[in-house]
Order: C-alpha cells, then sequence, then structure tokens
C-alpha cells in the first residue's frame, strides 16, 4: 500500500471516528478479542471480563480492571461428584457478577488460557456461546503489552439471567469415544497432549501426578499437540487459515464431527475452542479424558512405547 | 579484614544486587516478579543485619538481661504487619466467607504437632543461638555457628519428611485450619491482635530492668547522619516497623515472607534423589505454609529471596565492619548441628519457622501463628539453661 493511501485511509478512519456513534461492544465480531479493543473497553457496561486462572493468587494480585474472579476448582465444577458445575450453580456466578443477555463476556486466565477455555466450553453448553469471546492470548499478551492490573475486587449489581439447560451436543462421554474406537459411530478423535504422552512414554506430563494407570492413547486418535494451535511468543491463535491446514494434515477438516480430549479435559477444551468456535466444526470435549479413559476397564489402547504400569 | 577492603567489598556486594534486580525486572512477568523478591528479599537482609532482628535474641535479652526493647519491636512487627495484612486481604476478599482463604496466606492447620514442632523449634533457636532468618543474616557476619546451624536445619528437614506421614494420619489430617476473621471479621480480628499485642507488651515492659541510657547523640551532619545508617544499630522499633510493612508488600506482590520455603525444597529434592524419602508425603503439597517442593526450576522465588538476604546482610555487615569471621571451635558446631537439626524438624512439621508461621500467619489472622508464638517461646524458656550449660558460662551469639 502507498503512503498515499495509508493516509487517506487514516484520515477516513479518523472522520469516520469523529461522526459515527461508538459501538464497542459490537466491534468485535467472532470467538475472539484483542487485548487492545478490550483495553479500550474496560469500561463498557456490556461487556463483563472474567479471570479463569489455576494458580492462587494470580488474579488477586493484578487482574484486568474489573474483572470477576472464577475459582476453576469450585465455580466451575461440581466438588462432589466429577462434572461441570450444576445450571444454578452456574446461574449464580453469573448473575452476582450482573451479566444480562446482552453482555459481552470475555474469558481469560493463566498457563496459556486453558483453563479460561474450559470455562468458555461451559459457558457454550449452559447456551452462552453467542455472547462468550476469549481474550486472545490471555494473560500473557496482556502482560506482555504492559496493560493495567488492578487488585481491587469489584461489586456488580446482581442481573437476572436465564440460562439454557446443559446441552449434550458438545460434550463427549465415554460410551461415545468407545462407539467411535468401535467403528459404530463415524467420527474424528483428537489426542492433544504431547507426544511423549500420547506414545505412552509418559504417564503424566512433567508437573502432574500420575492418575491413570495405563499410558497411551485411545485406539484411533490423531495427535495433534494444544501448544501448535498458537503462536509461542504470544500466546495467540494462530490464523483461521493456519489452524484449518494444522488440522487438516493430521486429517481432521470438519467433514466429519470431531471429540477432542487430553489429561482432564481442559487442555483440550483450548483445542475443541479452535476447531468448534474458530473453525467452526462439530467437536465435542471429551472431558473424562485420559484420567477415565486411562483407567476403563476393556477398552482398547494404543501404546507404542510399550510402558507397563508399575513395570520395572 | 582492612576497612577499606570491607567497604569496597560491601560496595561490589551491592552493585551485584542492583545488577541482578535490573537484570531480572527487564524479563517477562514470571522474571519480574523474581526481580522484586530479590529486591524485597535485599532489604529484608539489609534491615535484619543493621537492626539485628531476632526472635530468640531479643526474647533472651528480655529474660535474661530484662531489656525488653527487642521483644516490643517484635510486638510492633506483628501489629504494622497484621495491619497491612488486613488492607491487602480486605481489598480481595470483601467478606471473610468460610470455604475461602486468602490465596497463599500461611493459616497453617492447628494441632498437637504444631505445638510440638514449634516447642522444638523453640528449644532448637537457644541450642543454635538464634532463629533460621537470623543465621542467614549471621552467615554474613561470620558467625561461627550459622553455617552449622543451616546444615543442621536442612538435615532436621529430612528427619521431618522421615516422620510426617504418621504425624500425618495421626493428628494433622483432622487439623481445623483456623482463620480468625470467619470468627471475628476483619475489624475484629485486628482489635483482638492488637489487643493481644498490648497485653504482651505490657507483660514485656514489667519484666524490664533496663536503666535509663545516656543520650549519646552524634551531631547531625553527613557524617553522623552515614554511621548512624551504616555502622550503629538501627532502633529496635525501626527494624519491628521495617519487617511488619516488607511483611505486607511482599504479600501484596508476591506472597508471604516465609525463608524456609528454599531450604525445605533443597533437602527435600536432596533426599528425594537420594532416595530417603518416604515413596509418599501425605497431604503435604495441600497445606498452606512454606511449601516445600522438588525443584524444578533453578531460581525460585524464595530462592532468590533468600540469596538477596544473605547478600545484601553480608554487604551491610562488612560496611558496618561487623563482618568478624572466627574460626568455629568444636563448642559451636555441635551447638549449630543440634540445634539446627530441631529447627528443621520443626520447621518441617509446623510447615514454616518464626518467619513463616508466626509472622506471616499472625499477619494473616492464622491461628496457627499464635500456637507457633506460645509453644516455641516456651520451648526456647526451656532450651534457655541448656544453652549456658553448652556455653559453659561463655554465651556467645
Amino acid at each position: 500500500m502507498s503512503i498515499s493511501r495509508s493516509i487517506a485511509g487514516v484520515l477516513l478512519a479518523g472522520a469516520l471516528a469523529l461522526f459515527l456513534p461508538a459501538t464497542p461492544a459490537a466491534a468485535q465480531q467472532g470467538p475472539l478479542v484483542d487485548a487492545e479493543w478490550l483495553s479500550k473497553n474496560l469500561d463498557n457496561p456490556k461487556v463483563r471480563v472474567f479471570e479463569v486462572s489455576v494458580d492462587p493468587g494470580v488474579y488477586e494480585r493484578g487482574h484486568i480492571p474489573g474483572a470477576v474472579n472464577i475459582n476453576w476448582h469450585t465455580d466451575l465444577v461440581d466438588t462432589v461428584r466429577r462434572d461441570i458445575a450444576s445450571s444454578a450453580k452456574f446461574k449464580d456466578l453469573l448473575e452476582k457478577a450482573g451479566v444480562t443477555k446482552d453482555t459481552t463476556i470475555v474469558l481469560y486466565g493463566d498457563n496459556n488460557n486453558w483453563f479460561a477455555a474450559w470455562g468458555a466450553w461451559v459457558f457454550n453448553i449452559y447456551g452462552l456461546g453467542d455472547q462468550v469471546k476469549l481474550l486472545d492470548g490471555g494473560r500473557k499478551y496482556w502482560e506482555k503489552l504492559g496493560l493495567p492490573l488492578d487488585t481491587k475486587v469489584p461489586a456488580y449489581a446482581r442481573s437476572d439471567l436465564t440460562v439454557s439447560a446443559a446441552n449434550p451436543q458438545l460434550r463427549a462421554r465415554l460410551a461415545d469415544v468407545l462407539e467411535v474406537v468401535d467403528g459404530k459411530k463415524n467420527a474424528v478423535i483428537v489426542d492433544i497432549r504431547s507426544p511423549d504422552e500420547f506414545s505412552g512414554k509418559l504417564f503424566a506430563p512433567e508437573g502432574s501426578r500420575e492418575l491413570s494407570i495405563r499410558a497411551g492413547h485411545v485406539r484411533g486418535a490423531k495427535n495433534v499437540t494444544w501448544s501448535k494451535a498458537v503462536d509461542p511468543e504470544t500466546g495467540k491463535f494462530k490464523s483461521k487459515e493456519e489452524l484449518k491446514k494444522l488440522y487438516a494434515e493430521a486429517g481432521v477438516d470438519g467433514s466429519k464431527p470431531v471429540i477432542v480430549y487430553c489429561r482432564i479435559g481442559e487442555r483440550s477444551s483450548h483445542t475443541w475452542y479452535a476447531l468448534s468456535r474458530i473453525l467452526g466444526y462439530e467437536v465435542r470435549n471429551y472431558d473424562g479424558s485420559w484420567t477415565e479413559y486411562g483407567n476403563s476397564v476393556g477398552v482398547p489402547i494404543a501404546n507404542v512405547a510399550g510402558t507397563v504400569w508399575q513395570g520395572k | 579484614m582492612a576497612r577499606s577492603v570491607s567497604i569496597l567489598a560491601a560496595f561490589v556486594l551491592t552493585g551485584a544486587i542492583l545488577l541482578g534486580i535490573l537484570h531480572l525486572s527487564a524479563g517477562d512477568a514470571a522474571s519480574r516478579a523474581l526481580g522484586l523478591s530479590l529486591a524485597l528479599g535485599a532489604v529484608f537482609g539489609a534491615v535484619l543485619q543493621r537492626t539485628r532482628f531476632c526472635f530468640f535474641c531479643h526474647t533472651r535479652d528480655l529474660i535474661e538481661g530484662g531489656d525488653p526493647r527487642g521483644v516490643l519491636s517484635i510486638l510492633l512487627a506483628l501489629a504494622v504487619g497484621t495491619a497491612g495484612y488486613v488492607l491487602v486481604i480486605g481489598a480481595w476478599l470483601p467478606v471473610p466467607l468460610p470455604g475461602r482463604l486468602p490465596p497463599d496466606a500461611h493459616i497453617g492447620p492447628v494441632s498437637v504437632a504444631l505445638a510440638a514442632a514449634a516447642f522444638v523449634f523453640g528449644l532448637g533457636m537457644a541450642v543454635s543461638g538464634s532463629c533460621i532468618s537470623a543465621h542467614l543474616y549471621r552467615l554474613g557476619e561470620g558467625s561461627p555457628t550459622a553455617p552449622f546451624a543451616l546444615l543442621g536445619t536442612t538435615a532436621g528437614f529430612a528427619l521431618g519428611f522421615f516422620t510426617w506421614n504418621s504425624l500425618y494420619l495421626a493428628v494433622i489430617s483432622d487439623a481445623p485450619v483456623v482463620w480468625l476473621p470467619y470468627h471475628l471479621g476483619y475489624a475484629g480480628t485486628l482489635g483482638a491482635t492488637f489487643a493481644a499485642l498490648v497485653l504482651l507488651a505490657l507483660l514485656a515492659l514489667r519484666a524490664s530492668r533496663t536503666t535509663a541510657e545516656p543520650a549519646r547523640s552524634r551531631p547531625l551532619d553527613i557524617s553522623g547522619a552515614a554511621h548512624a545508617i551504616f555502622v550503629a544499630r538501627w532502633p529496635a522499633l525501626v527494624g519491628g516497623v521495617a519487617v511488619g510493612v516488607l511483611s505486607a508488600a511482599s504479600y501484596l506482590r508476591v506472597g508471604p515472607l516465609g525463608v524456609t520455603a528454599e531450604i525445605g525444597s533443597l533437602a527435600r529434592t536432596a533426599a528425594n534423589g537420594a532416595g530417603w524419602l518416604p515413596d509418599t508425603l501425605h497431604g503435604l503439597d495441600s497445606f498452606r505454609g512454606c511449601a516445600t517442593a522438588i525443584q524444578t526450576v533453578l531460581l525460585s522465588e524464595n530462592g532468590v529471596f533468600i540469596a538477596g538476604l544473605a547478600v545484601a546482610s553480608f554487604a551491610a555487615a562488612l560496611a558496618a565492619g561487623q563482618f568478624t569471621p572466627r574460626r568455629p571451635t568444636g563448642r559451636d558446631i555441635f551447638a549449630g548441628l543440634a540445634g539446627g537439626v530441631l529447627m528443621g524438624w520443626g520447621a518441617m512439621t509446623a510447615l514454616g519457622c518464626t518467619v513463616g508461621v508466626l509472622l506471616s500467619g499472625i499477619h494473616a489472622g492464622a491461628l496457627s501463628g499464635w500456637v507457633f508464638l506460645i509453644a516455641s517461646f516456651l520451648g526456647v524458656v526451656a532450651g534457655l539453661p541448656l544453652r549456658r550449660r553448652l556455653a559453659g558460662g561463655r554465651i556467645t551469639h
């Protein structure tokens, strides 16, 4: 583009900004929001930001101004049985944060947005998919830009929100996975763990306790490590075209339904977000993941590395 | 060592710390946190060295010498830090609801094991002549006991890991984690803490046998001010205020003050590597306190904090002409190792020491901090006769 055309473009944009009414919340289309956009919309009452970080003290020592804290361990799950939070609990959480049906909900967090993506998946299950967006790059990119953080906990007037019943189409259960493995249903299973977990060399990634007594992967699953979907420098998702190419190379092109899984279902939410929300494929997250599958009796497993649990 | 060499060395060390802080602070968010930890550790070390802040020595000065100033400075540190913590926690958790604890605050389980561990820790302080944080700054003063005390502490930690599982199953797993603001609210906790501290201060003053000191003031010119800052001991109350402010500042930005996480982690990593640890340490990683972990990274926040503390106190001692190394005697070695083992076992079992559990705990409104205070005081009282016998009439510290 020539310099004169760039200048003309800037002038035109400036003129438009002067005359058009501001509609900031609508200005960001699609499933992701930019840090730059969010930093200009922190006072927008139609935007509500939630931090879903897994490390304690991260939110408290500095969060995006106005963001509400969601505690992954207690707020988004049922603490007694292994399940996502009930709709009543979820509705209460959002009403306390003043969320209405017109609110643009922005989620972000530490650890590459893993738990924020889990949150986004739960929000989608309860029918808020059109309203919820991930902050691209999460905390990492926000901090990299040196954008402001706040330690005050905001208080919002309670809202009244209707939450739909849980949508079973976004979630795979063990039985769904087995139907695909047994060839009764046509779908592609994507294991998003590291190659060493996939091959069976490792029972659990570094820093996590061993929770499965078998290593390896669901028979027939494709391995596309979650991190391939992001730019390592910024933590932001790669472009739609790059993502399409990445997954197509592994045989995931949207022509068949997809099931994603990892160890406990949170890293796979990240891939679920890329495939489902960015590429628009039909995807279910198998949140039982390897800690359920790898402990189930009699299910078909591929263990390329040949490791034997407790074997010496 | 010649005075000019000491001062030059102090400059070099200070420069090294500053360079380290600047280098770390120029990195990403995790690195900036390390830079801040290093800076806080350095300030903490300089304050400790300049004020001679020491939980054991201050207590002994009152009991044996009738001097209450040190104990008053500890009580002041507890008051200032509690006020700071209430300001911070009140912003993070506007209402202290049951089921939610302020993040990372050292609010530990209250059990017989905690009381026993704190008592043994008190004995260890008396035998070795200091608590762990004071040994760290005495390292920089060339203390003949401190290196052995820290070595003993590491061994004591390993011993603590060894007894942890039985203690956990017997008493610690069922022990209540009591956070006073649930029961008293923030204002109530602050009021009750202040009332308890005033009561302790009155008791300390009643035990005082000091006589008024003649004023020995130097003229307030540049050389007088430099002497007051770099050579003379800072007034005890300055230490109290500074420690309280540092504790709250550290909690706001990095995490609660503590000096044993790194030592314990080193012990755990070493013992694990040697295959001495039980396969599983039940529940250990789920409790609040000076968490020990198998080391996976070279630089941890507590690691650089300790490094800053040790180097800055060394620089402060050099500048003040208080770096006076002495060849350790058999008594020094024995007192250090034996006291260190007791302190190490106590700090592991109590999930921290006088800094991590007593100071950071009381600041956060944890009942565990108060239990540690009482039990370790009793340990010191019980251990002082031992120390006198060990020193054979010659009291060194």
